[in-house]
């Protein structure tokens, strides 16, 4: 899978769009991402002394609150077109992508066996939450509306630039991480964090570090490739 | 290409029918150990038979004349107090002495442990030696047979635990004793009708600590004052559970342990209070045992030397018990920190039920090979001193012993004949020559010296006497010990050689049947990327699947693994279809079907959890409606029905849609008037369409099942003769194999109750969708139509999947107490094993197995190369449960000492089995009859 994203990476060499921003600028992107994401823990270890095993609304809750600012204001600096659309309207629209992000990523997980039960439902909700920022909020603050562009990040795995790589290859760690998160699930450990949602968190977090990490690689290969391609 | 080998397409299904059977058969010879239990029962008179004499020997005939009626041997002791205390471990009871170190966790049970040790010691404690499966349930089987339970026992004991083969507690019965029974309900189950009075406790709240204790103690004083009963049998279970949740080194553990101690010093009082002559107590055997032990962190069911090793008190209310003559004294000694002399003697639990029948002078059980353990016998054995004081104790506790013994001994012949003879699988004939000869050697010696020595007791010759008694006992000795040896090997060890066999064919014919597939590829526009991720992820997915058997969690959980695998594929195949933008409604239809399956997997698995010892029920969904609510149980009536008239307006379309002719049309038609009997069966059934005196009407419930059963014969055989004289010249794939199918379906879904129907619309739906779905990855919109002939193999994984969870939906489990035996009666009354065992397999695997074999055709879409595709899919197919089940082999291998081998691993292997074997059986007929 992961070379057949590379090859599309590298076949597509299409001019970069606007919104282009260089390794360094990802790199920087994915420090403060990871900071605040590490705030958010912070906060609820310290502030509220709780965390995800001992109640992990609240901390999902904390984290996808605290994550969820700082995601959309940096993407919506990085977002398509800014000329035609003010950061505000991309503040807007990924609010809207954040609720129904949740809602996609609720529903992938009930489909791939997540609890349903009434106590069960605010962590799921929480959960959902923290997949979109990771996924969706980032990706409707740079795309916005356009199913094309959509189709042609997500779908095809084709990005163009930088900034689309940044919001693909994150996206995608974080949702194969939380795949693999799930597999302690049903193991008799009999350790609290066998619960849903702890493990598929921390598999989800996970991925998407580790995808931001890929991404940044890729980047700096990209931008090789590309420099021979404009010589 | 056409021309392909259509001959050797048809052999080589039964080629692996037949390589997996033999690797099955070889497998199973060497871990699935079977004994046969025989239906016979020893009864007071049989001993006539033997060469052994009679209970009431010449020599007593002047003291001995109370009218008592006397069976096999003399009885010894008048009552007997059984104390079972679950899952005792050796060093809760032994002194730390006899051990490295010492615990916290020994020396509880001090006041046993001070009735042993003492100056007038009419107790012992002996180290007790259990036998895998060191399951309670099996366990007390063996105790109270004094046999070896295996895994299957084959019997007549068809579904309920039961027992029916001849046991102790049986023959105290018989005897006209009376037994009473407190605790840990499973005494209950295994014998419902043999207790005078039981105070049964429910034991499958491992959490629960305390009910079955509280309530044992709560009956136990009080009867122990009474003289209304024979036998007592107390089942504590508190120390089993407190091991299950704490482990042994715990506080609960300890308190539990001295509870015990403060009960069990309440019992010996009132014993020791009642023991003067006349009283209650005068001549009572009080035994505290445990069943198996357990490891330190609680878990039993294997056979290492912490689950195996238990022990057992015995002590008699009578003082002055005979010493046993140190030939056959087996008690190791050790110093204690006072320098005393210590000792504990040793037992096994396969003597338990001969032992005590001796005591009690009962028949023995029929099947019991176990031998009359000296020391617990001389324990009781104080009341033979007060019937002659002339001669001196030994020698009289000798006399009564070699004559227990030889017809112990016969007992024991008679059984391993009768076994020989009778059993599915007897012991080899080299075995049986060895034991005849130890039998005849010791018999010789009886009838030629010792019987005269019994006879004609003129006093004189002592010491040759004695010798002669000793040696007698020891030949007697060495053929029960001949015997346990040889049971032991067949009934609980496996033979590793041949389970590795096993394995390595099964390997090898999967390499085969892979060679196969790719063979078929050999094409010139088989190879592309497209085929090859394909194929990756393919094999990706069989492979966690068949990792994920390595542990137990997941096999308990197998159906929620193949939910989440399934959910997985779908989830890819949504991917591709929203990037081909194509089939998008098909892939969201797929995934919400996969959530309508895992719901009811859900529900299954709550099923599971209220009976299976390993799994913790907990509710992982709940409705907000109450489960009466009236809106709620008319949905229940009212959704099968909808969804057998939506199968019915499915088949009519099937029907109208092919314009086929001729006999797949009337079958299938066939099929919609089997669905609308169902339909109405189930309509008159409840009680909201007012169809109730329908049934009447009719005559009974069973005809509507009946004619169901009649039309799908008539059906299959119309489809196979249609198939034999009309071949070659039909091309019409897709009727046929709606025909067939349809056919199928009509007994599975009315087996299957109210909720098969709607799994049927479920699974109709979301076979749909993967056809549709077919190859989606691969289609663009450039290639158009032509270049997907190919073997899709995901979409074949995705077939796979779903049956398994089919499986698991319907609310099967691997398990035998998952079966749905109610199934094996709709439509009949009375039990006939064949048609009943074929009804019940047609319940358990006929979404799982035969629909989806019969219906694979159905994925094949309408063009390219149909006859050899076809043929791939079903290798592929075949594969795929193969790798399954050798997963499943290899993880019982590893797992064969494992805690839940016999609770969880065997039965989930005998279900994968019979589903192989199923499958590679269907598969031949479905390619005799689609290629």
């Amino acid at each position: 899978m992961k070379e057949a994203k590379k090859k599309k990476l590298e076949i597509s060499s299409g001019p970069s769009t606007d919104g282009s921003i260089s390794a360094l600028g990802a790199f920087v992107v994915y420090l403060m991402s990871g900071l605040f994401l590490a705030v958010g823990f912070w906060l609820a270890r310290y502030k509220f002394s709780v965390d995800l095993v001992s109640d992990p609304s609240l901390t999902l809750f904390l984290l996808w609150s605290v994550e969820f600012p700082v995601v959309v204001i940096i993407y919506s600096f990085l977002r398509k077109a800014p000329e035609k659309c003010s950061c505000s309207k991309a503040v807007g629209r990924s609010i809207l992508g954040l609720i129904s992000g949740a809602l996609i990523s609720a529903l992938g997980a009930i489909s791939l066996g997540a609890p349903v039960g009434v106590q069960y439902i605010p962590k799921t909700i929480h959960w959902s939450f923290l997949m979109s920022v990771f996924t969706f909020v980032p990706a409707t603050a740079v795309l916005g509306a356009s199913l094309t562009d959509w189709h042609r990040v997500f779908a095809s795995m084709k990005p163009t630039g930088n900034v689309e790589c940044m919001v693909l290859v994150p996206a995608y760690g974080a949702i194969i991480g939380g795949w693999f998160g799930a597999w302690p699930m049903p193991l008799d450990w009999e350790r609290p964090w066998q619960e849903w949602p702890i493990c598929v968190c921390y598999g989800a977090i996970g991925g998407y570090i580790v995808g931001q990490i890929l991404s940044l690689c890729l980047m700096l290969f990209l931008r090789k490739d590309k420099n021979l391609k404009v010589a | 290409m056409e021309t392909h080998p259509k001959r050797i397409n048809k052999w080589i299904p039964l080629s692996f029918l037949l390589i997996h059977s033999v690797a099955i058969l070889i497998f199973t010879r060497g871990f699935l150990l079977t004994r046969t239990e025989l239906p016979f029962h020893s009864t007071c008179s049989d001993a006539s038979l033997s060469p052994c004499l009679s209970p009431n020997p010449p020599i007593h005939h002047s003291n001995s004349n109370q009218n008592q009626p006397k069976c096999w041997t003399k009885p010894v002791v008048d009552r007997v107090v059984i104390i079972v205390l679950d899952a005792l471990r050796i060093d809760f009871l032994a002194p730390s002495a006899f051990f490295p170190e010492a615990k916290p966790w020994m020396d509880k049970l001090t006041v046993l442990q001070n009735l042993a040790f003492g100056n007038e010691s009419s107790a012992k404690i002996f180290k007790a030696f259990a036998d895998p499966p060191t399951t309670s349930l099996q366990r007390l089987k063996g105790l109270t047979t004094g046999g070896l339970p295996t895994f299957v026992d084959v019997g007549n004991s068809f579904g309920a635990p039961a027992i029916v083969e001849d046991n102790f507690i049986n023959q105290l019965v018989l005897n006209g004793k009376r037994l009473v029974m407190m605790g840990d309900d499973t005494w209950t189950q295994l014998f419902p009708n043999q207790f005078q009075k039981s105070y049964p406790f429910p034991s499958f709240n491992v959490k629960d600590l305390d009910t079955v204790d509280n309530g044992c103690i709560e009956h136990l004083f009080p009867t122990l004052y009474k003289d209304d009963w024979d036998v007592l049998i107390a089942h504590f279970l508190g120390v089993d559970h407190a091991g299950h949740i704490f482990g042994v080194d715990s506080m609960p553990m300890i308190n539990k342990l001295e509870q015990y101690n403060t009960v069990l010093e309440r019992v010996v009082d009132i014993l020791e209070s009642q023991a003067g002559p006349g009283g209650v107590h005068e001549n009572t055997m009080l035994i505290v045992m445990g069943d198996h032990g357990q490891t330190l962190n609680g878990d039993h069911g294997g056979g290492t030397a912490e689950e195996v090793e238990t022990t057992m008190f015995a002590m008699s209310t009578m003082k002055h018990t005979p010493s046993v003559p140190p030939e056959f004294d087996t008690s190791s000694c050790k110093q204690d920190p006072e320098g005393k002399q210590i000792c504990i003697s040793s037992i096994e639990q396969l003597d338990f039920a001969a032992t005590l029948s001796a005591l009690l002078g009962i028949s023995f059980p029929f099947g019991s090979i176990g031998h009359v353990n000296p020391e617990l016998y001389a324990l009781g054995s104080s009341s033979l001193n007060l019937d002659n004081t002339k001669q001196p104790a030994v020698k009289e506790w000798l006399k009564s012993y070699v004559n227990v013994l030889c017809v112990n001994a016969w007992q024991v012949k008679r059984y391993i004949d009768v076994y020989s003879n009778s059993s599915v699988v007897g012991f080899s004939s080299d075995d049986m020559s060895r034991i005849s000869n130890l039998y005849s050697a010791a018999e010789h010696h009886w009838s030629n010296s010792v019987k005269h020595i019994l006879m004609y007791n003129d006093g004189n010759e002592d010491s040759t006497n004695t010798s002669a008694l000793k040696a007698q006992i020891a030949a007697y000795l060495k053929f029960f010990s001949s015997v346990a040896e040889l049971a032991r090997s067949k009934w609980t060890e496996f033979n590793l050689s041949l389970m590795i066999t096993g394995f390595g064919i099964l390997v090898i014919s999967l390499i085969l049947q892979s060679l196969a597939i790719v063979h078929g590829d050999n094409k010139p526009y088989a190879v592309s990327s497209g085929l090859s991720t394909g194929a990756a992820f393919t094999l990706f997915i069989v492979l966690i699947r068949a990792c994920s058997f390595l542990s137990n969690s997941y096999i308990l959980e197998e159906g929620k693994v193949a939910n989440f695998l399934l959910a997985t594929t779908g989830l890819i195949k949504l991917r591709y279809s929203v990037m081909r933008k194509t089939m998008r409604k098909e892939a969201f239809v797929f995934l919400a079907m996969v959530s309508v399956l895992r719901v009811s997997i859900d529900i299954g698995l709550t099923k599971q959890a209220a009976t299976s010892q390993f799994m913790s029920s907990s509710p992982t969904w709940m409705l907000g409606l109450a489960p009466d609510h009236p809106a709620l149980t008319y949905a229940i009536e009212i959704a099968p029905i909808l969804s057998v008239a939506a199968l019915i307006c499915v088949l009519y379309v099937a029907i109208a849609r092919t314009h086929s002719e001729g006999i797949w049309k009337y079958v299938t038609v066939g099929s919609m008037l089997s669905y609308f009997l169902i339909a109405l069966l189930w309509a008159s059934e409840s009680k909201i369409f007012g169809f109730d005196g329908l049934l009447q009407v009719i005559g009974g419930r069973n005809i509507i099942p009946q004619t169901v059963y009649v039309i799908g014969l008539v059906q299959l055989f119309l489809l196979a003769s249609a198939h034999m004289f009309c071949s070659g010249k039909d091309k019409n794939w897709g009727s046929r194999t709606v025909a067939l199918v349809s056919a199928c379906s009509s007994p599975v879904i009315l087996l299957s109750g109210k909720q098969g129907s709607m799994l049927a619309l479920a699974y109709l739906l979301a076979g749909y969708c993967i056809m549709r779905l077919e190859g989606v990855e691969r289609r663009t919109k450039s290639d158009g139509q032509n270049k997907f002939s190919k073997l899709d193999s995901v979409c074949v994984v995705q077939w796979s999947l779903l049956s398994v969870c089919m499986f698991f939906a319907s609310g099967h489990w691997c398990a035998f107490d998952g079966l749905r035996y109610g199934a094996a009666f709709v439509g009949f009354d009375e039990f006939v094993l064949i048609r009943q065992a074929i009804l019940l397999t047609i319940e358990t695997f006929g979404f799982s197995i035969i629909l989806s074999v019969f219906g694979l055709p159905l994925l094949i879409p309408s063009h390219g190369e149909k006859r050899h595709q076809l043929f791939q899919m079903y290798m592929l197919y075949g594969v795929i449960s193969a790798t399954t089940v050798t997963a499943t082999i290899l993880c019982v291998t590893i797992h064969r000492r494992h805690l839940m081998v016999w609770g969880l691993f065997a039965p989930k292997f005998v279900f994968d089995v019979v589903g192989l074997i199923l499958t590679d059986v269907l598969i031949c007929l479905a390619s005799a009859f689609y290629l």
